[in-house]
């Protein structure tokens, strides 16, 4: 008989190695060589070394053995969240219900469809795994000296953690597309839940990065026992705690163990109980998963009313062409809701950073120091809503647009005319949220909004001119979408950075000061304001001739 | 606008993809008012010639004239004067046919009342009425196909570039874009560039049809000439002899 599932899972680690396809399995077989040789030689050995030279293990050991619980948990959660979100925001970027039909149409089982698609999916998480799990676990390993048997069990348990998480993330997956199907409406959706996806991760991260001791100590809290990945970890931390190599005594034993609360005979039911329900629910409900139901949910058809106040406003102050090429694409822009998404995002990234800073009770936070830090982030909000998608949907309708004469340039220099409209509320959110989280003066509170709009304007046009010399269409899977993202990020950041790094060599090289300089042209106490003028004015030129070179891109007859 | 009667000259056209000539001298020539059928197979090179002649390509060699204009040096003035319909619908989808439309009326310096006149009459002759405020994701793809119609004749083009125009068509549109075609040439003196599979459409409505094959023009003159020429009974017949295709019973079943 033939085996579907094997099959299914075939094609898809085909395409997921697809850019290696002349050296499959010579590649496969290094790559995994490699992620072994990290896990198993080089991790201890650089936690060692490292350890070793900052903090002794016996000074260190008592410290990690009273955060070892609640740490544990955190970073349990941690790989708990990408592992279950990170496939799933990763696949809705294309939806594949067409392959669907192709399945049902050759009579396959819809478990069949499940496991492979799952099994596809392994090659890849588990190298992430492989490459991860040490990384995280090790310092315990090495402040229990854990048993091999004991470190077996530990990556057992990661193993069980990942295969589950991952189960649970391919069936979501599957749910989340029947449900919005393979329409244009649906993968616009998609892509938005893909975003939000994304700031569920990145919030813990941050979390981890800054808030550390005080997320373990909140992590410890028995609240926490209803989330899976708490089985997991917990379950780590009694595997750890039980094949010791330190000789902990029983009084140290039962003062973990009311920490963890569960014992270990019930964590590992719960853990257990949790892999073989997921796998149960995704099997038992594949039938109900897999169907295609003429995208009962996407077919929703929207109907445009009458243009509200702005729009009508923009038709006033510019009657011609141009006015109506700002309104049409402005709709555009708008109306996805991958774009408010990415909006969404790059503004919770921009505020989450000085509130952050604020938990963190840094004495000496004061508005004029941390303004060339809210500058650099409010030009990554306007860099990361307009950068590799949400500008053109495909080369087809670039070639419409370039069969008008000047089609291209008219094109461009509306799409930014619209954009900077948007980047009104982009600067202006975020200012009044700092307004009132800082309580800034009046006087701040303009400066913030004045520097940060040319600031988002100057990521946007950043944005604009990468996307234009490099179009991705609504491909946001492909390498050329990445490289727009980053670059434009990068690039928006960077400049600003980059004049004060300048700054910093000329003044070493030279001997002239030039941050005194600055400082006595934009009055004592304003320095950090002058260097974010100073960056601006770079970023903006560069951002200009990024957009000059896009226009000429995009306006030249394909060759 | 157009040099002796002529819109489309070409003299020894080319155009190369690395190893693939999608393009081989392409010599030809086309009158105003005609209806310029150009019939190939899958990756003949129909639509690399009309994206060179409307000005979105460059040619590896050989020149070429459009309405006058030079493909070379003179691409805004040929876009100016042609209209084309791309081979597949490039739209937005957050946008309604109205949007949409006024969307590229505005590309081509066009916008007001006079615009949203015309815009509204042209989706109300392709039975778009009650739909046009609708966005265009939930259009199917005969309706996505009639509003591209509509973008390519806004601006009253004197040459029309038509890329499988009826591919996603139902009969009666189908049937509808043949009479817009033939009225427009007989009323107002426009010229079409028509690429297609559909050899009893290009029949119908072409007076002058050109068979490309493997980047070459293999045959030019009108259906009956081109039929009568090769012995056959209509265009459909005579292209299967010219280009190939026919395959016997035998090896259609030889992959049993």
């Amino acid at each position: 008989m033939v085996r579907t599932w094997l099959a299914i899972a075939t094609a898809e680690f085909q395409v997921l190695t697809s850019s290696m396809r002349r050296n499959r399995k010579l590649y496969t077989g290094i790559l995994y060589t490699l992620a072994l040789v990290w896990a198993v030689v080089l991790t201890p050995m650089i936690y060692n070394a490292v350890l070793g030279a900052i903090f002794p293990m016996h000074v260190l050991r008592p410290m990690l053995m009273v955060i070892f619980p609640g740490l544990m948990r955190t970073v349990g959660l941690f790989l708990w969240l990408i592992l279950l979100l990170f496939p799933l925001s990763m696949a809705l970027q294309e939806i594949k219900i067409g392959q669907w039909e192709i399945f049902l149409s050759n009579n396959v089982r819809t478990r069949d469809i499940m496991t492979g698609t799952f099994l596809g999916k392994m090659g890849l998480y588990s190298l992430i795994i492989i490459a991860l799990a040490p990384l995280l676990v090790s310092p315990f390993m090495l402040a229990f000296e854990v048993s091999i048997v004991g470190q077996l069990l530990v990556y057992g348990v990661v193993t069980l953690l990942a295969m589950g998480t991952i189960w649970l993330s391919n069936f979501l997956t599957a749910l989340v597309q029947a449900r919005l199907g393979d329409s244009s409406r649906g993968n616009d959706i998609a892509k938005a839940l893909a975003m939000a996806i994304a700031i569920v991760v990145i919030i813990p991260m941050y979390g981890l990065m800054f808030f550390l001791p005080t997320l373990s100590e909140m992590m410890g809290m028995n609240a926490f026992l209803i989330l899976p990945s708490t089985w997991f970890s917990d379950l780590i931390s009694w595997i750890a705690i039980t094949f010791n190599g330190i000789g902990l005594t029983g009084s140290q034993i039962m003062g973990f163990s009311t920490v963890l609360q569960l014992d270990m005979l019930v964590t590992s039911v719960l853990v257990i109980g949790f892999v073989l329900g997921t796998v149960g629910l995704a099997l038992g409900a594949a039938d109900r998963v897999f169907t295609i139901e003429a995208g009962v949910r996407t077919e929703v058809v929207t109907t445009v009313g009458r243009e509200n106040v702005i729009l009508r406003g923009i038709r006033k102050v510019s009657t011609g062409p141009f006015g109506s090429l700002i309104v049409t694409n402005t709709k555009d822009f708008v109306r996805k809701a991958q774009n408010l998404s990415k909006i969404g995002y790059g503004l919770i990234l921009a505020i989450i950073m000085p509130i952050i800073m604020m938990a963190m009770d840094i004495e000496y936070l004061q508005f004029n120091e941390m303004i060339l830090m809210l500058i650099i982030m409010m030009s990554l909000i306007g860099a990361m809503p307009f950068a590799g998608t949400g500008f053109l949907e495909s080369k087809d309708q670039l070639w419409i647009i370039q069969s008008a004469p000047s089609g291209a340039s008219r094109f461009v220099k509306s799409r930014i005319a619209s954009q900077a409209l948007i980047s009104i509320a982009l600067a202006l959110i975020p200012s009044v949220i700092l307004y009132f989280m800082m309580n800034l003066t009046v006087l701040e509170f303009a400066k913030l909004l004045g520097l940060g709009y040319v600031a988002v304007i100057g990521g946007m046009l950043t944005a604009t001119g990468v996307t234009a010399r490099n179009p991705n269409y609504e491909d946001t899977k492909s390498p050329a979408h990445q490289a727009n993202v980053m670059t434009s990020v990068l690039l928006a950041e960077f400049s600003i950075m980059g004049a004060m790094f300048a700054d910093i060599f000329l003044t070493i090289g030279t001997g002239i000061d030039f941050f005194g300089m600055i400082a006595d042209f934009f009055g004592p106490g304003n320095m950090m304001v002058g260097m974010a003028v100073m960056g601006l004015l770079v970023q903006w030129i560069i951002a200009g001739v990024l957009v000059w070179s896009g226009i000429r891109y995009l306006s030249r007859p394909d060759s | 606008m157009t040099n002796n009667g002529i819109v489309i000259q070409t003299r020894g056209l080319n155009k190369r993809f690395d190893t693939v000539h999608a393009v081989r001298d392409l010599n030809l020539e086309v009158r105003a008012g005609s209806r310029f059928g150009f019939l190939g197979p899958n990756g003949a090179g129909k639509t690399t010639t009309v994206r060179i002649l409307s000005g979105l390509m460059k040619q590896t060699s050989g020149d070429a004239t459009v309405c006058g204009y030079d493909v070379s040096t003179q691409r805004d003035s040929i876009k100016a004067v042609t209209g084309l319909l791309p081979e597949s619908p490039g739209l937005y989808s957050k946008l309604s046919a109205v949007e949409f439309l006024e969307f590229i009326g505005a590309l081509n310096g066009r916008n007001g009342s006079a615009l949203n006149r015309r815009i509204d009459i042209m989706l109300d002759m392709l039975g778009l009425e009650g739909r046009q405020n609708d966005l265009l994701e939930s259009y199917s793809s005969g309706m996505k196909q009639k509003v591209l119609v509509a973008s390519t004749l806004l601006s009253e083009p004197k040459l029309v570039f038509l890329d499988e125009p009826t591919s996603r068509l139902d009969p009666a549109a189908s049937a509808l874009v043949k009479d817009i075609i033939l009225v427009l040439a007989q009323e107002t003196e426009t010229s079409f560039f028509i690429c297609s599979h559909q050899t009893s459409f290009v029949e119908d409505v072409c007076d002058v049809v050109g068979i490309l094959n493997e980047g070459a023009l293999v045959t030019l003159g009108s259906p009956q000439e081109i039929i009568e020429n090769t012995g056959t009974k209509d265009l459909e017949d005579a292209y299967l002899k010219i280009v190939g295709g026919h395959v016997d019973r035998k090896t259609l079943l030889a992959w049993r």
